[in-house]
């Protein structure tokens, strides 16, 4: 996909059109963060969902884990001779060392994605390492054995304490920074996507078929709930009073596609349109901003997707903002106030309905070259 | 009330096996009654094992075949804790536990970003570490000596030493970890797990966080386990790494699979009827078939596989059960 650049205003619905293969669904499955474009912005809610990177930075980290790699490595056996005299030769201890070495520079490495516990993780191993590096500064040349004295550790220890200690400062100010997403290129992962107040149907659908209905908009409650595992095991007052209003609320969004009546049945065994309606209820139960629909008319009657067309009208209602993907044109032309076209990866219209439906690009699009010529 | 409507109440079921297994050591079955005991005690065990197990493959979906890892690691942590600190039993539990947990945590954590196969590669492996370790650290475990001496579990000063004192523990046991999973299932977590089991992605764009419910779910099995095994080493005073080796994996495996993979009653079950199986066989069978008996195991799993692949009490099942009461509760 490229030169993509879309827009969507609150409270409106935003049609997105194209043939087959036009990279549609792509462009959702990076909205909703299960792809992650290799260049480009997403922004959302003012918070990026796909940052613009720093490559520098990028490089810059990877470097630096490299760099550890190799000094690692050095300092290593210097570091066992030094503190712990023997210790050199105790092969447990020494591979529990490379053990200890391959997961920092595992974590350096994950900075790229910067998961929370990583990041943890990587600040107390930083701490250490500037701990170290203070030591050999200030303990240069003492050796405690052996080993120690016939090695030159001063050589190798200063440039250590030089570099390692001013790049972990470095480092560890860069991550206590707030500007960290932008700095290092974090995405968001799509539950977090989710809890920002993005949610998405599937055009395959995804339900889950061995949950009874309730449960499947339960669980598009879970972003919405708090109860960690203590509340859980002890069923505190808060929890059940939790759980009572998650279900109110989840039979509130059954009647609202009008599925109430079969809340206690296996998701499996609904019919086709009304799975397709319960997974627009379990992404309303996730109380999004911006709902993303892909190909929710795919397989239907006249009948019911024109019901569809009042149900998403009925959801902009509420103040949701709508993102919908569909093929069916009549569909499409009664329900979206703007139309992004897409062909090959790239946008070729955009416009009110009418303004689409008129436009010799998109006919020529759907209908190849020659159809186009032919018409005029 | 009939039999099929006791089918139906499973609650009311459970209650009444209850009352039979608490009365059970007062039965007179004459000088058997110590025999089955035993033999009940080792089923209930299981019990508690496998349903620790089902929260991993059962729950989350995620197959899981190093749980024997925990299982000896509660041991030992048991058996070494009361040898050198000869702490009370209700001290240990927790601590072992704990300790469960926290190398759950350590081997899910980086893992479990792995998928299907290679998780269970994985967790195998682990399984292995952990005897191995358990053999060759001699300063620690005596390694194939064993660890001899175990003292045995004190309530209130009083030493337990006879059969129906450690089957009420473990019956107690069980009923604690029954409530830790029945509450979690019912729970926010719970149904994260069914989530995960079912379509990652689909649950991971419904806000679910796939890798700390994951490592939940590991924790949390890998203590039940852990509590499993602290039990057994000091109900049977001698713990041997041989104890731990893969092939109870499998067994506590077996167990969910033949019962039903996530539902807590199919689970039950499977530990209620493979376990005393065994014994069974060993008595029934003729003295030249004793070894074949394990034959007769295997083709019962066979057989059960050919005719209700999904288990003795299928997770459908129950969650079906389960909207039925809740559509009774809510009057719709």
């Amino acid at each position: 996909m490229r030169e993509i650049s879309l827009q969507a205003n609150p409270g409106q619905i935003v049609g997105i059109i194209g043939p087959n293969g036009a990279g549609k669904t792509t462009l959702f499955n990076c909205f909703a963060g299960l792809y992650h474009p290799t260049r480009g912005q997403i922004e959302f809610l003012d918070s990026p969902v796909v940052p613009e990177f720093s490559e520098a930075m990028v490089k810059r980290v990877r470097r630096y884990a490299f760099f550890f790699l190799a000094l690692g490595l050095i300092w290593l056996p210097l570091f066992w001779s030094f503190f712990l005299p023997g210790a050199l030769f105790k092969l447990e201890l020494v591979l529990l060392g490379v053990f200890i070495l391959v997961i920092r520079c595992l974590l350096i490495r994950g900075l790229l994605r910067l998961q929370i516990w990583a990041w943890g993780l990587m600040f107390v191993f930083l701490l250490s390492d500037l701990c170290f590096a203070a030591w050999w500064l200030t303990h240069p040349f003492s050796p405690a054995s052996l080993v120690g004295a016939r090695i030159p550790v001063g050589y190798i220890a200063w440039p250590w304490g030089f570099v390692a200690g001013p790049f972990s400062i470095y480092l560890m100010i860069q991550l206590w920074v707030r500007r960290v997403r932008q700095l290092y290129g974090f995405r968001l992962r799509p539950d977090a996507i989710c809890r920002l107040g993005m949610a998405r149907t599937f055009q395959n659908i995804r339900l889950f078929f061995n949950l009874s209905v309730l449960d499947n908009v339960k669980i598009g409650c879970h972003a919405q709930m708090r109860t960690g595992l203590s509340g859980a095991l002890l069923r505190t007052r808060v929890q059940r009073e939790e759980e009572a209003a998650t279900e109110s609320e989840a039979l509130e969004h059954l009647r609202f596609v009008g599925l109430e009546k079969r809340a206690f049945d296996l998701a499996g065994t609904l019919a086709y349109g009304e799975q397709r309606r319960l997974e627009i209820a379990r992404a309303l139960a996730s109380r999004p901003r911006l709902l993303l629909l892909d190909e929710p008319a795919a397989g239907m009657n006249a009948r019911e997707s024109s019901r569809l067309i009042q149900l998403v009208l009925r959801i902009r209602e509420k103040g949701i903002t709508v993102l919908v993907i569909e093929h069916d044109m009549r569909v499409m032309m009664n329900l979206a106030d703007h139309i992004y076209v897409l062909d090959y990866g790239r946008l070729i219209a955009e416009g009110t309905p009418d303004d689409v439906r008129s436009n010799p690009k998109v006919i020529e699009a759907y209908l190849g070259g020659g159809a186009a010529h032919a018409e005029a | 009330m009939g039999f099929r409507q006791l089918g139906h109440n499973p609650r009311l079921l459970f209650f009444g096996l209850l009352l039979l297994a608490v009365l059970l050591p007062w039965l007179p079955l004459g000088s058997s009654t110590n025999y089955i005991l035993r033999i009940l005690t080792t089923a209930v065990l299981y019990m508690v094992l496998a349903l620790g197990l089902n929260i991993v493959p059962g729950f989350t979906g995620l197959l899981d075949l190093g749980y024997v890892g925990f299982y000896g690691i509660g041991a030992y942590t048991s058996g070494l804790l009361a040898i050198h600190y000869d702490l009370s039993l209700w001290v240990i539990l927790p601590l072992a536990a704990l300790n469960g947990a926290l190398w759950g945590t350590l081997l899910g954590a980086p893992t479990l970003r792995l998928t299907g196969d290679y998780f269970a590669i994985v967790t195998f492996g682990f399984s292995e570490l952990v005897v191995l370790v358990l053999r060759n650290e001699l300063w620690l475990t005596r390694g194939p000596m064993g660890l001899p001496g175990i003292s045995p579990p004190s309530i209130f000063g009083h030493p337990l030493a006879r059969d129906w004192e450690f089957f009420y523990l473990i019956l107690l046991l069980l009923i604690i970890v029954l409530l830790v999973v029945t509450r979690l299932q019912d729970s926010r977590i719970g149904r994260a797990w069914f989530a995960i089991r079912e379509d990652e992605i689909a649950a991971q764009c419904c806000g679910v966080n796939l890798i700390r419910y994951k490592v939940t779910a590991f924790a949390i099995s890998a203590s039940i386990g852990a509590m499993g095994g602290a039990f057994y080493a000091k109900w049977f005073k001698f713990i041997h790494p041989d104890m731990f080796k893969f092939w109870e994996s499998i067994l506590i495996l077996c167990l969910i699979v033949f019962g039903g993979m996530g539902s807590i009653a199919g689970t039950m079950l499977g530990a209620l009827i493979l376990i005393p199986l065994s014994e069974v066989l060993r008595a029934v069978l003729p003295q030249g078939l004793f070894s074949a008996r394990y034959l007769i195991y295997g083709l019962v799993l066979v057989l059960m596989m050919r005719w209700r692949p999904e288990g003795l009490i299928p997770f459908e099942g129950a969650q079906a059960r389960k909207a039925r009461l809740a559509r009774e509760r809510l009057n719709l």
